[in-house]
């Protein structure tokens, strides 16, 4: 092994080190604030059909357990291209293409009735954070961050506006938009490759929830898709350090 | 003191979802997926079998066979449905991508790779693409082995290369729609390549080493026999930095290290590996310092271990020996000292072996390598803990199908709706083109 990388990761493990233990001391706080909000909540991810066990491994210290390589030591190739899609922002149209313009762009696809605890509320708050960090970084003219209804059905503007409130949203820098149409809607999940299935009760009524993989999508200034993150790995730093590697790069996603 | 505390909340939010996402991995089983996949968490409904053609049995295909899996159901057991590709191509290896829509299945032998609907009907797959530009995109990988989700795209390990079918490799990443991304080649201090895992939560991904084409292809009793031959296996694991793909550290573990299970609870900063040349269990650990070590915990026989499986609690390795068909069952609570608890003679052969995500059920088939096998009868056979043991459920004949390689579970849950975005001629998996 080439003695560079692996003093680099030496390094990074001892500044992982002398954080831990204020970051523990954080996270302890946190823990006890999650549990106490998600306990009443259901999870509504799929291919569950008994007690989820999930709940035995919420125990000890979680923390991302390493620092995110340094903006522009890797690279972020382009995994697909998006075509532009006109959606409603409070009730107007406006095209997605008008919206990212020039800019990097953060997009999540969220409904406001989601109850699943590592789904849109992981997706809405992780945004809510890269937001203070894209504004105290002074990005907030280079990023825009777009938040997606998968039921355009419900949310309505009125309802979106008050969820948006509800995120201190920063109107200038971050969106919720409703697609015109189910149709609509559809076209551009396909295009984003973001499924989205109804989740019907016994007697195969809808129940108002939907079973997504939780994707928040990271889009260059042309509109391509160059990193998806998922539950897990949604860690605003490594969001701001990919914006960052985008900007600073030559943006040519190797292809 | 708001943003704090949101920061704060979004770290524990975090930590739900990576600790239940750490438990949501697939390749063979459900214990060991993909993260980034949603899992079968209750009684899994089907099996699906990636299935080796055999010349002269029934079409002489390989196929994607599904067992029905549920007690309850009439035909318990038994093959349900079987989907055949034109062709004969290796089979060996098959992964869902991070939807569990989709399944994508590869052959060592021309690196074709076949992706499957699994959701519009999860009884019945449905071939929607055929790649047959792996070599090409890839720059002359060949082999593709391991097919592990991230994000929108399926992560591949692969065996060899086209130059002279070593075991040099590498990486290569795809879009779901079937779009190649990238290829990463190995470092040149430890060329080959087999399996690939990634842990979230420490950013670190493994990959493990086996041999080239030139070897995996050759019969087995032959090669055996050639000390030169047998001198081209892998023997090393590499540290990489997950999100920014490159390698960090080098470990050197003799005998080719195959099957990568990362340990699964949120302190666990551990993984165990086999090597099937020198028949040993291995956990590959994280040091204080925050380098990685080995450290050999069970001598398993002189039977070349294969497969591996990992209880959801970490606290037992399943590992599936060819040579002597046995399952093995090693007692990890320590990681460093693997116990044997219990073993089943399985059969004259054995290779997958797959628990389910409750920990209560372990499936098994038989079939390693086409070039390798020996004169057997061919079978998946399903077994479940009764007091402290393993007790035979039921044993699925595939003498008229094939030989039977790696195991996927299937659940009715994830079945989608019939819209028009779910139509193959629709779907974007179906739109993209295969270069």
């Amino acid at each position: 092994m080439p003695a560079p990388a692996d003093l680099q990761d030496r390094t990074e493990f001892a500044k992982l080190d002398r954080r831990r233990a204020t970051r523990q001391r954080r996270i302890a706080i946190a823990a006890s604030l999650v549990l106490v909000c998600a306990a009443p909540v259901s999870v509504d991810a799929g291919a569950r059909d008994s007690a989820d066990p999930d709940d035995a491994y919420v125990r000890g210290v979680f923390s991302p357990q390493f620092i995110p390589p340094a903006v522009g030591t890797y690279e972020l190739p382009v995994i697909r291209r998006v075509p532009p899609f006109v959606l409603l922002e409070a009730g107007r149209p406006v095209s997605t293409q008008v919206l990212t313009a020039g800019k990097i762009a953060v997009m999540s696809f969220i409904y406001t009735a989601c109850s699943d605890r590592l789904g849109c509320p992981l997706a809405t708050r992780a945004m809510s954070e890269l937001q203070t960090r894209l504004l105290e970084g002074g990005l907030q003219e280079r990023v825009v961050l777009l938040s997606i209804s998968l039921d355009p059905g419900r949310d309505t503007p009125t309802h979106l506006a008050t969820y948006a409130r509800h995120f201190k949203a920063n109107r200038l820098l971050w969106h919720f938009l409703t697609a015109p149409s189910e149709g609509d809607l559809r076209r551009m999940l396909a295009a984003y490759g973001q499924d989205r299935e109804p989740i019907a009760d016994e007697r195969g009524r809808f129940t108002g929830r939907f079973r997504h993989v939780l994707k928040v999508f990271v889009l260059d200034a042309a509109a391509r898709i160059r990193n998806i993150y998922s539950s897990g790995f949604l860690v605003p730093q490594v969001v701001v350090n990919d914006i960052k590697t985008l900007l600073t790069s030559d943006a040519t996603g190797m292809k | 003191m708001t943003t704090r505390l949101g920061h704060f909340v979004l770290i524990g939010l975090l930590w739900l979802s990576a600790t239940a996402l750490a438990t949501r991995p697939v390749t063979a089983d459900e214990t060991c997926q993909s993260p980034f996949l949603p899992k079968v968490t209750g009684q899994e409904d089907y099996v699906y079998v990636w299935t080796l053609g055999i010349a002269g049995v029934g079409d002489g295909n390989d196929s994607l066979v599904t067992v029905d899996a549920h007690p309850t159901s009439k035909t318990y057991g038994q093959i349900i449905h079987r989907i055949a590709v034109p062709g004969r191509h290796e089979a060996h290896h098959a992964g869902f991508t991070d939807d569990r829509r989709y399944l994508w299945a590869g052959g060592l032998d021309d690196s074709y790779i076949f992706v499957f609907d699994v959701g519009l009907d999860p009884a019945r797959p449905r071939l929607i693409k055929t790649i047959t530009s792996f070599v090409k995109d890839t720059g002359g990988l060949v082999g593709p082995h391991t097919f592990y989700a991230l994000p929108g795209r399926m992560l591949i390990s692969a065996l060899s290369n086209a130059q002279d079918n070593s075991g040099r490799t590498g990486l290569a990443e795809y879009a779901n729609d079937g779009k190649f991304i990238r290829a990463i080649w190995m470092p040149k201090e430890a060329p080959y390549g087999y399996d690939v895992r990634v842990n979230v939560n420490l950013n670190r991904m493994l990959t493990s080493s086996f041999t080239g084409k030139r070897n995996y292809m050759r019969p087995f009793g032959e090669l055996s026999k050639d000390a030169e031959a047998m001198k081209a296996f892998g023997d090393s694991i590499v540290v990489w930095d997950f999100h920014s793909r490159k390698p960090l550290q080098i470990l050197r573990v003799p005998g080719a290290p195959l099957e990568l299970r990362w340990a699964l609870l949120p302190h666990h900063y551990y993984a165990f590996t086999g090597t099937a040349l020198t028949h040993q269990l291995v956990v590959i650990y994280r040091k204080e310092d925050g380098t990685w070590a080995t450290k050999n915990i069970a001598d398993t026989g002189e039977n070349i271990p294969v497969d591996l499986s990992l209880a959801p609690d970490d606290s037992k390795v399943y590992v599936n020996s060819f040579l002597d068909g046995t399952l093995r069952v090693y007692d990890v609570s320590n990681p460093f000292e693997g116990k044997l608890i219990e073993q089943v003679k399985l059969g004259e052969m054995a290779n997958m072996v797959s628990e389910s995500w409750d920990g209560a059920r372990v499936y098994a088939t038989n079939s390693l390598l086409s070039q390798w096998d020996k004169r057997s009868d061919y079978w998946l056979k399903a077994y479940a803990w009764e007091n402290g043991k393993l007790v035979p459920k039921f044993t699925t004949d595939f003498n008229a199908v094939g030989r039977p390689h790696i195991m996927n579970f299937g659940s009715k849950t994830m079945r989608v709706a019939s819209h028009p975005r779910s139509h193959p001629a629709r779907s974007p998996a179906a739109h993209a083109s295969t270069r």
